[in-house]
C-alpha cells in the first residue's frame, strides 16, 4: 500500500515504466454485459461496450506512475453513427438507384466504390483517432490531434499506390510515413510529440518476410511468365463466380507449360501465402518496437524492448483454447445427434427428447459465443497490451513533469461513429 | 466542525489540471475532503467529488467539472469516500440508464424489422409503377444476362418453326389483356422445369417445362400465369423489396460498406420468390387470360399439380413451385376461377403443340451441352 518513495501514493510501479494490471478483475463482466446486451439491442449497444473496454484498458495502464483516463461516452458513439448514417444512407440510396436505372454500372461499381470507401475509411482512421485522444487524461491533462484528415488520406492513398507498384517493397516506407504523420500531431497537452520513425528501421523485418514469404511467389509467377512467353490467353483460368479467388484451369491447356509452371505457382503460394501470413505478428512486433523508439515527448523518449514471441503467444493460446472448445462442443453436438437419431426412427416428428437437445444446444452455442468473446479479450487484447506496456520504459521521465495543458477544444465523436459504419475503427488499438 | 466521527488521514498525489508535475499531497477527510501540501491548498465539497475508474487499491477523485486530479492507494480513504460521497459515481453508465437504452433498442430494432417484413414490400408496390418503362425494360434485359449466367448459361432454344409458334401463342395470349409492355419470351434447354420473369417483361422459360406440360394450355398456363406478374410489376417490386430489406438489415447489423447491397440487385431478381398474394394474383390473371384466348384455364392447376408431384419424389430442391407448398390451394382455386366450361378447349393446336415441344433442336439435351445453334437475336 505504500507507493514509492518519490511520489508517495502513486500506484505501486517504478516511475519510468509503462505498466498494465496484471489480474483484469472485472473484464470479463465487461465482456460478457457488452456481447449480451449487443445481442439484445441489434448491436446498439456496442457502442457502449466499446466505451467500457476502453474505459478499462486506460485506467488499467499506468505511464510514470499515474493511470491513464478515458472520459468518451458511448453516446457520443453512437451520434457519430447516426451522423454516419445520415451521410452514407443517401449516398447508397443514390448508388442503388443508379445501378438500377443503369445496369451496367453495377459491374463498375465495385472498384468505384471500393475507392470511395478507402477514402472514407482512412479518413475515419484519421479524425477517430483525432477523438481517442481528445477522450484521453494523463494526470489531468488532455491528449489532442491537429492534422489535417484529407492530408492523410491523400499520404495513404499515395502510398498505397506506391506500395502496390513496387509489389510491397515500399511498405514499411508507407508505415514510417503514416506513423510519423500521426505522432507528429499527437500532442499531450500543449506539448507536441516527435516521432523519427524510418522505412529502413523496419525494412529488414519487412525484407525477411518478403523474402520467405512473398519472394518465392514472385520468382514461381515471373518463371511462369518467362516459360509462357508473357503471353497468358484470357481463357486460362474460368473464375467460379461463387467462390471468389476459386478457379478453374482451362482443360484445353492441359499439357503446356502454362500448366507445368501454373501448378508451380499453385503449389509455391500454396505454401509460402500461409508463411507470410505467420510471419506478419513478427512484423508487426519488430515495427511496434522501432516506432516507440522513435517516439519522443520533449526530452522524454519511449523506449521499448517488445520481443516478437510476445506477440505470437497471446494468437497461440488463443488458437488452442478455441480448438479444445470447438472439440467440446463437436461431441457434445455428436452426442445429441446420436440420441436423437437412435431415438427418433418414426416420423412422429419432434418428441421430448429431441426438445430437450435443442433446449441444451441453443444455450450451448451462446456459451460458446460468450467464451469466445470473452478469450479474444482476455487472451488477445489483453496479452498484446500488455506486452507492449510492459516492455516500455520511459527514458527522462521526469521531462514529462514540464507537460503543460492546452486550452484547445475537443474533438466531436462524429467521425468515430463514420469508422464504426465502415468498420475500420477497431475498438482497441494496440501501440499508440 | 466534524459532522463524521473521525477524520481520515492519507497520502497522496495532486495534479492541478494545468500541468503534468505531481505535488505530493496529504489528503484529510472529515465533513469536506482538504488536500494539502507544498502550495496546494484544496478545500473539496464532498457533494462534487467524482470518482474516475481506477484499479483498486489506487483511487483517483476529480472535482465536478473541473481538470484537477488527486491519486491515492489508501483502502481506508477509499472506503470512507465511497460512504460519504453522495455522487462518486453519478457520471457513470449505472446513472444514464441501461435498461431505458436496451429497451430503446430493442423498440428501434423491432421497428425496423417490421418495416422491413411489411413497410418495405408495401412502399415497393407504390414505387414500382413510378419506374419509368424504359428503364425497367433496360434493367430486365441487363440482368437477363446475369440470370442466363447464373443458371450456367444454358443454351438458347430457338428452332425457328418452333419460335414461330411460341411468338403466335404470345401474340394471341396478349391480345386486349392491356399489358404496359411486350413481353420477351425467351426459351432456353435447362433441367429443371420453370419460368422466370425479369423486370421489363422478359421471360426465361427453361424447357424442361415444355418437356413436362401434358399439353399445350398447360405450357401456355404457366405463360400467362407469369405475363400476371409482369401486369403486376412483381419482378421490379421484389427487386426493390430485396434491396431496401438488405439495406435495412445491413442498417441494423451496422455493415454500411454497401458492397452486398449492389451486388444483391441481380441475384434478388431470381430468387425472390413472390408473396402469396402475389402468387394469386398472377394465377387469377393467367386464367383470365387463357379464358380470353380461348384456352383451358384449369389447365395450369393441373400442371402446377402434377410438377410439385414430380419435384417432391425427386426431392429435388428446386423447380418454380418448390416455393409454393400451397399447390392444393392454388389449384383448387384455379380451377373455381376457371369454371365449367368446355374441357377441350384447346389454345394449340397438335400440330402446333408438336412442332412447339421440338423448339428445342435436340430433344434430350444434357445440361452445359456447349453446342447450341448460332443464337441469332
Amino acid at each position: 500500500m505504500s507507493g514509492s518513495a518519490s511520489m508517495p501514493g502513486a500506484a505501486p510501479s517504478r516511475i519510468d515504466e509503462v505498466a498494465f494490471d496484471r489480474e483484469t478483475k472485472g473484464l470479463t463482466g465487461i465482456v460478457v454485459k457488452g456481447v449480451l446486451l449487443s445481442l439484445v439491442t441489434f448491436g446498439i449497444y456496442r457502442f457502449w461496450y466499446i466505451t467500457n473496454l476502453r474505459r478499462y484498458f486506460w485506467s488499467r495502464t499506468i505511464v510514470a506512475g499515474s493511470p491513464g483516463e478515458y472520459t468518451g461516452r458511448g453516446k457520443e458513439l453512437f451520434l457519430g453513427f447516426l451522423v454516419a448514417l445520415a451521410i452514407l444512407v443517401p449516398i447508397y440510396l443514390l448508388l442503388f438507384g443508379l445501378s438500377f436505372a443503369y445496369p451496367p454500372l453495377a459491374s463498375g461499381a465495385g472498384p468505384i466504390s471500393f475507392f470511395f470507401l478507402f477514402f472514407l475509411g482512412q479518413y475515419a482512421i484519421y479524425r477517430g483517432r483525432r477523438y481517442r485522444a481528445s477522450r484521453t487524461l494523463w494526470r489531468g491533462i488532455r491528449l489532442g490531434q491537429d492534422g489535417s484528415a484529407i492530408t492523410y488520406v491523400g499520404m495513404a492513398l499515395g502510398w498505397w499506390l506506391l506500395t502496390i507498384v513496387t509489389l510491397g517493397i515500399a511498405f514499411p516506407w508507407m508505415r514510417a510515413v503514416l506513423e510519423r504523420y500521426r505522432i507528429n500531431h499527437t500532442l499531450i497537452g500543449g506539448s507536441r510529440m516527435v516521432s523519427t520513425a524510418t522505412g529502413g528501421m523496419v525494412a529488414k523485418p519487412w525484407l525477411l518476410l518478403y523474402v520467405v514469404g512473398l519472394g518465392p511467389l514472385l520468382v514461381s509467377v515471373l518463371a511462369f511468365l518467362i516459360a509462357n512467353k508473357f503471353s497468358i490467353p484470357a481463357d486460362m483460368m474460368l473464375p467460379d463466380p461463387h467462390k471468389p479467388g476459386q478457379f478453374i484451369f482451362n482443360p484445353i491447356y492441359a499439357g503446356t507449360p502454362l500448366a507445368t509452371y501454373g501448378t508451380v505457382v499453385g503449389v509455391v503460394s500454396a505454401i509460402f501465402i500461409p508463411l507470410a501470413v505467420l510471419l506478419f505478428p513478427y512484423y508487426r512486433a519488430r515495427e511496434t518496437r522501432a516506432f516507440m523508439n522513435a517516439a519522443a515527448l520533449g526530452a522524454s523518449r519511449l523506449h521499448s524492448t517488445l520481443k516478437a514471441r510476445q506477440f505470437y503467444w497471446p494468437y497461440i493460446i488463443y488458437f488452442l483454447t478455441l480448438i479444445g472448445f470447438i472439440v467440446v462442443f463437436a461431441i457434445v453436438i455428436g452426442v445429441g445427434t446420436a440420441i436423437v437419431a437412435s431415438g427418433g426412427g418414426g416420423s412422429s416428428g419432434f418428441s421430448g427428447m429431441h426438445w430437450l437437445i435443442m433446449l441444451l444446444i441453443i444455450p450451448l452455442y451462446l456459451g460458446m459465443l460468450l467464451a469466445f468473446a470473452v478469450l479474444a479479450v482476455r487472451i488477445i487484447t489483453v496479452r498484446l497490451w500488455r506486452a507492449v506496456t510492459d516492455s516500455t520504459t520511459i527514458q527522462n521521465v521526469e521531462a514529462l513533469n514540464a507537460v503543460l495543458a492546452s486550452s484547445r477544444r475537443t474533438a466531436s465523436g462524429l467521425n468515430e461513429g463514420l469508422a464504426d459504419a465502415l468498420d475500420v475503427g477497431g475498438a482497441i488499438e494496440i501501440g499508440f | 466542525m466534524n459532522v463524521h466521527p473521525s477524520t481520515i488521514t492519507a497520502t497522496g498525489t495532486f495534479f492541478d489540471g494545468r500541468s503534468a508535475r505531481p505535488h505530493p499531497v496529504t489528503l484529510r477527510l472529515g465533513d469536506r475532503l482538504e488536500i494539502v501540501g507544498g502550495e496546494i491548498r484544496e478545500d473539496w465539497s464532498l457533494y462534487d467529488i467524482r470518482a474516475s475508474e481506477t484499479e483498486p487499491p489506487t483511487m483517483r477523485l476529480t472535482l465536478a467539472g473541473s481538470p484537477t486530479r488527486v491519486e491515492f492507494t489508501d483502502e481506508a480513504l477509499a472506503d470512507a469516500i465511497g460512504t460519504r460521497c453522495p455522487d462518486l459515481h453519478v457520471d457513470d453508465e449505472a446513472h444514464g440508464g441501461v435498461l431505458r437504452l436496451v429497451l430503446w433498442s430493442i423498440a428501434a430494432g423491432l421497428s425496423v424489422l417490421l418495416v422491413a417484413i411489411y413497410g418495405v414490400p408495401a412502399a415497393a408496390g407504390l414505387i414500382a409503377p413510378l419506374v419509368p418503362q424504359k428503364v425497367e425494360s433496360q434493367f430486365g434485359a441487363s440482368i437477363d444476362g446475369q440470370v442466363v449466367s447464373l443458371l450456367g448459361d444454358p443454351p438458347l432454344c430457338d428452332d425457328p418453326a418452333g419460335k414461330a409458334v411460341l411468338d403466335r401463342l404470345v401474340a394471341r395470349m396478349i391480345e386486349g389483356a392491356g399489358l404496359q409492355v411486350a413481353p420477351v419470351v425467351s426459351v432456353r434447354r435447362h433441367k429443371m422445369a420453370n419460368a422466370l420473369t425479369l423486370p421489363g417483361g422478359h421471360v426465361i422459360v427453361l424447357a424442361d417445362l415444355i418437356e413436362k406440360a401434358n399439353s399445350a394450355d398447360e405450357f401456355a398456363g404457366v405463360l400467362a400465369h407469369e405475363f400476371g406478374h409482369v401486369v403486376h410489376r412483381d419482378p421490379t417490386k421484389a427487386v426493390i423489396t430485396a434491396g431496401g430489406v438488405s439495406f435495412l438489415l445491413s442498417l441494423i447489423l451496422g455493415d454500411l460498406t454497401g458492397s452486398t447491397l449492389i451486388i444483391g440487385v441481380g441475384q434478388a431478381a431470381i430468387s425472390a420468390g413472390y408473396s402469396r398474394d402475389a402468387e394469386r394474383a398472377a394465377d387469377a390473371y393467367g386464367v383470365a387470360m387463357m379464358l380470353r384466348a380461348g384456352g383451358n384455364g384449369a389447365a395450369l392447376a393441373t400442371i402446377l399439380e402434377h410438377i410439385d408431384e414430380d419435384a417432391e419424389k425427386e426431392g429435388s430442391p428446386t423447380g418454380f413451385l418448390r416455393s409454393h407448398p400451397y399447390t392444393k390451394e392454388r389449384a383448387a382455386t384455379i380451377r373455381r376461377l376457371a369454371g365449367e366450361q368446355k374441357p377441350h378447349a384447346r389454345i394449340l393446336s397438335d400440330e402446333d403443340w408438336q412442332v412447339l415441344k421440338r423448339i428445342c433442336p435436340t430433344s434430350k439435351p444434357k445440361p452445359g451441352d456447349a453446342k447450341p445453334k448460332a443464337s441469332g437475336d
